[in-house]
């Protein structure tokens, strides 16, 4: 504590004027007359003790007020720590992804980050967040260091992939409200592969600091992992020597070339295994078929035998589902037989049996149970008998898949069955315009045209030529593709709990040159998967996917529970959520049992992100470069709490609101003494 | 017809006679309701005869019945001469509230006129002194004596400082025929002096009543914090410290207070502290209480 003005402390001599009031003007007093001095005797307050000052307390408010005026002109001061102190907001941020499980890494780092809370002052506030597959945020900004710590220690390792970009989404408004600045420290792997592409997404606030903690201590691990399993979701023939196989890739990352075992496990029984030789940090393709599975879903994985320093990742999980060929209606008009044609051999390439087309006129579908069929195709056909609809309205209600698709004859009917609304339109570009229209959007994340890497051309669809194409107005179906001129070509629309894909050109080769290219078998395969419901039934996911389970409304009165069962074997979902919740998301690795709306049953073997099997972690100088030091090494839990710097907390305006607050009481007291000298008098 | 006696409210009367009045009606209506008290016309024996008694009290019915002659007597026949000494010195004139000692004195002596005079026809008078005589009104049941002691009364207002010593011998001669003699002061005095002066009008068979005047604040004084006090006789300042007056002056009062009173009863003399905020009954019962014992 000081003074900034401590010449202002010579108004202290002031302090004598109530000395002056209180103790020597006492002597001023106006005789009393008395009938006689007879019995009285001289007494004289001359003694210290009989010098007793009157109105003690106002005595000592004046005093203080005096006292305290000087001091606030004399500017009285002390020093606060100004930083990584209690001025500074702290943020614990614990990375418990996938990645965290090699070694001791999760252990380590959350050591660590209780040593750092340990030594927190304790009127600094502090935050505690966990950072896996999604940031969670555990607790405000708190000084409570049992609250803090108990947060801390339920943090669990996940099996999801942390992304350093995520971050910074979240500490930046943070930063924005936050009154004080903030110590972020991130206790982490340091994973390569956290780091988002662009390094400008990993730059914090400036009024956030970065501190980093490296768990694995710049220690690398070699590790194999199966990097990605390529097997049927669904199998009818396991003898089908195109189709029964698996596909694993094995994959090691800061390895030396070795030999590893591959076993296919399927229900827990291994029934094939093959021995591959890895190269040093390179992959290696290792190949079982054919697969013998029984009816109904088979948890399978793919596991490396003899593991490494991070075993949690030996296992790839999937699951196959064998089931007897279905079947699919094919709607056509009578004079159209092309379609069919076109469509019977992409699906029979695609599928390989898993599905067997049954081409029927339009004109005979008045009979038929759509319920029967895995999905439903009109390829062009005009009006449909009202009973047939009517069904087919149900089916799609109840979860039936249904792609139209519109010919020639859209032109001359301009009613679309099933989809709710009119052709509008329609573009005949030999005849009006540029001979034909190409494909320029496409939503590679549709199921029905998804491509992981879709290339320059568009994934293929540049390459194609519609001549013919129906405009429909799209309202509230999700538009897949478009064309060249805008013309929406590919739609979706929820209905109940299906769906209804809208083709606006035709199946074969009169309206458009797409039968034609190899992409037809691709679309024709994902499409017949999409409205089947095969995508979602079996095979794998990744970690912190989610899972549709019913459609975004459903009619009242006909809700249906979904069911989830958990890789552990517990149900996550209560049962107002199980009557309610649309999506899941996948946070475990293993196989989860899930039970739609619509009554399917599915198993989906959920897999950690094999990004999270690289333990390669962010080079140093990254590292120094985003924790903003750039001169010499890490800035560590250490440096921070030593570098305290104070700066001057100048107390004037308290001192003077002190002094307001005895004014106030010296006005107050003094007016009672003054109203009975009166009364007195 | 106790607050008729309260000095706070006879304080408000400008008028001695009324005052006078006001105080012994409402004291007389008091002791009619009381049975210890009886006076006047009561009759109180016989005696007999002698020569040069007057007739006019013979018992005639008697004398028929015994042939003897005897006189009827009667307690309110007496007759006294009852004289108030008044001191009007200075220090009788300190009040800490009205009325002031003086003006309590001057009511008691009205009252007692009063009393003396329009109830019992007796004889008063008025001696007015402090270092002297000031004032001399002769004891007398004369028509217009009670407007002459009320405008005596009037007179006396305080001066100089009290000297028992001086009117003491014109006190002797003043007074020839023995009777009550009513000396009002605050006696700031030796009580060894006070009675050694007054004690003559003893001898001379004279029933002395010393009626001693304080303000309640002399006996009990309040200072707040260290004053000058100023003798009102003297004019002599003094510092006093609070302390003291709680403590050594009330001591020192109570001493000179039980002094005073001890010292009389020896001398054959009665005494009565008299504070200027109590009631004035207790000066009239004295003397009722006097007179009905012969005097």
């Amino acid at each position: 504590m000081g003074l900034l003005a401590p010449w202002f402390l010579a108004g202290l001599a002031a302090l004598g004027v109530p000395v002056f009031v209180h103790l020597l003007r006492k002597h001023v007093t106006t005789p009393r007359p008395v009938s006689s001095l007879m019995f009285f005797e001289r007494g004289i307050q001359s003694s210290t003790r009989q010098q007793r000052l009157r109105y003690l307390l106002l005595f000592a408010l004046r005093t203080a007020l005096l006292l305290l005026v000087v001091l606030a002109f004399a500017e009285p001061f002390v020093l606060r720590p100004a930083t990584g102190a209690s001025d500074h907001e702290l943020l614990i941020v614990l990375d418990d992804s996938f990645s965290m499980q090699a070694g001791t890494r999760f252990a380590d780092a959350k050591q660590q980050a209780l040593a750092l809370l340990a030594v927190k002052p304790p009127s600094q506030k502090a935050q505690v967040i966990g950072l896996g597959g999604q940031l969670e945020v555990l607790t405000q900004p708190i000084a409570d260091e049992a609250q803090l710590r108990s947060a801390l220690e339920s943090i669990r390792l996940g099996d999801g992939h942390a992304g350093f970009g995520e971050l910074r989404r979240i500490i930046r408004p943070m930063a924005e409200t936050a009154e004080r600045p903030i110590d972020l420290h991130l206790f982490s792997d340091m994973q390569r592969t956290a780091m988002p592409a662009n390094f400008a997404e990993l730059m914090l606030p400036p009024n956030a600091t970065l501190v980093l903690h490296d768990a694995a201590k710049g220690t690398v691990l070699p590790n194999w992992t199966v990097e990605r399993v390529s097997a049927p979701a669904e199998l009818a023939d396991p003898k089908d020597p195109k189709r029964s196989r698996v596909q694993a890739v094995v994959a090691g990352f800061d390895t030396p070339a070795a030999e590893k075992t591959v076993s296919l496990v399927v229900n827990g029984k291994p029934i094939a295994t093959h021995k591959v030789n890895v190269p040093a940090d390179g992959r290696a393709v290792v190949e079982f078929a054919p697969i013998d599975v029984g009816y109904g879903f088979n948890r399978c994985e793919v596991r490396i035998e003899a593991g490494d320093a991070f075993p949690a990742d030996d296992a790839s999980l999937f699951v196959i589902r064998r089931a007897d060929p279905e079947r699919v209606l094919f709607v056509h008009a009578s004079s159209d037989s092309r379609s069919a044609s076109y469509f019977s051999a992409a699906l029979a390439a695609a599928g390989a049996g898993s599905f067997l087309l049954q081409a029927v006129i339009a004109g005979q579908t008045t009979d038929l149970d759509p319920s029967k069929f895995s999905f439903v195709v009109l390829s062009d056909t005009g009006p449909l008998p009202s009973i047939f609809e009517h069904t087919l309205a149900q089916y799609v209600a109840k979860g039936g898949g249904v792609l139209i698709a519109l010919g020639t004859n859209a032109g001359r009917r301009a009613r679309i069955p099933l989809w709710g609304a009119d052709v509008k339109d329609v573009h005949d570009y030999a005849r009006i315009g540029p001979a034909a229209a190409t494909v320029s959007q496409v939503d590679f994340t549709h199921p029905a045209l998804a491509q992981e890497q879709p290339g320059h051309d568009n994934g293929g669809w540049a390459e194609t030529k519609f001549f013919y194409a129906a405009s429909v107005d799209p309202g509230q179906a999700r538009v897949a593709a478009r064309l060249s001129d805008g013309t929406p070509l590919l739609l979706d629309k929820q209905s109940g709990e299906g769906h209804v894909l809208l083709f606006t050109s035709g199946l074969e080769n009169l309206t458009n040159n797409l039968p034609l290219h190899p992409l037809f078998v691709a679309f024709i395969d994902k499409t017949a998967r999409y409205l089947s419901g095969h995508e979602r039934l079996s095979g794998s996911q990744l970690v912190d996917s989610f899972v549709q389970l019913r459609s975004a409304a459903a009619p009242a009165g006909e809700v249906a529970n979904v069911e989830v069962i958990d890789p552990d074997g517990r149900r996550p979902l209560s049962l107002s959520e199980a009557r309610k919740v649309q999506t899941f998301r996948l946070q475990r690795a293993g196989f989860y049992h899930v039970r739609f709306a619509n009554g399917q049953d599915a198993v989906i073997g959920v897999n950690p992100d094999r990004r999270e099997s690289d333990l390669q972690p962010i080079p140093q100088d990254v590292q120094q470069l985003w924790s903003g030091n750039n001169a010499g090494g890490m800035p560590t839990e250490t440096t921070v709490l030593d570098d305290v710097k104070y700066r001057r907390v100048n107390l004037w305006w308290y001192v003077m609101l002190l002094a307001l607050v005895v004014a106030l009481a010296e006005a107050t007291l003094a007016s009672r003494y003054m109203g009975t000298q009166r009364e007195e008098a | 017809m106790q607050r008729f006696l309260d000095p706070g409210v006879l304080a408000g009367i400008t008028s001695l006679d009324l005052l006078a009045k006001t105080v012994v009606d409402g004291f007389v209506a008091g002791l009619h309701r009381s049975p210890d008290f009886g006076f006047s016309q009561e009759f109180a024996e016989y005696r007999a005869y002698s020569p040069g008694d007057d007739l006019r009290h013979v018992d005639w019915n008697l004398f028929a019945r015994t042939e003897r002659c005897y006189l009827k007597r009667y307690r309110g026949e007496t007759s006294s001469q009852v004289t108030v000494l008044l001191d009007a010195s200075n220090s009788m004139q300190y009040t800490s509230g009205p009325p002031s000692k003086m003006d309590y004195a001057r009511f008691i002596a009205a009252s007692l006129f009063y009393l003396a005079i329009r109830n019992q026809r007796d004889a008063a008078g008025l001696i007015v002194f402090d270092d002297e005589v000031r004032d001399y009104i002769r004891p007398s049941t004369r028509q217009g004596q009670l407007m002459r002691l009320l405008a005596g009364l009037e007179r006396a207002e305080p001066h100089a400082r009290t000297d028992y010593g001086k009117p003491l011998r014109h006190f002797q001669a003043l007074l020839h025929r023995r009777g009550i003699v009513v000396l009002i002061s605050d006696f700031y005095e030796e009580p060894e002096a006070i009675v050694r002066i007054i004690e003559p009008l003893r001898f001379h068979g004279n029933d002395v009543v010393l009626f001693h005047i304080l303000d309640p604040q002399e006996i009990k004084p309040e200072l707040k914090g260290p004053a000058i006090l100023v003798d009102l006789e003297t004019d002599r300042e003094m510092e006093v410290i609070p302390e003291y007056t709680k403590t050594i002056y009330r001591t020192k009062m109570r001493t000179h207070i039980e002094q005073l009173r001890s010292r009389t009863r020896e001398a054959g003399m009665d005494y009565h502290l008299l504070v200027s905020d109590q009631p004035l009954d207790t000066a009239l019962r004295e003397y009722l209480s006097l007179r009905h014992a012969g005097n």
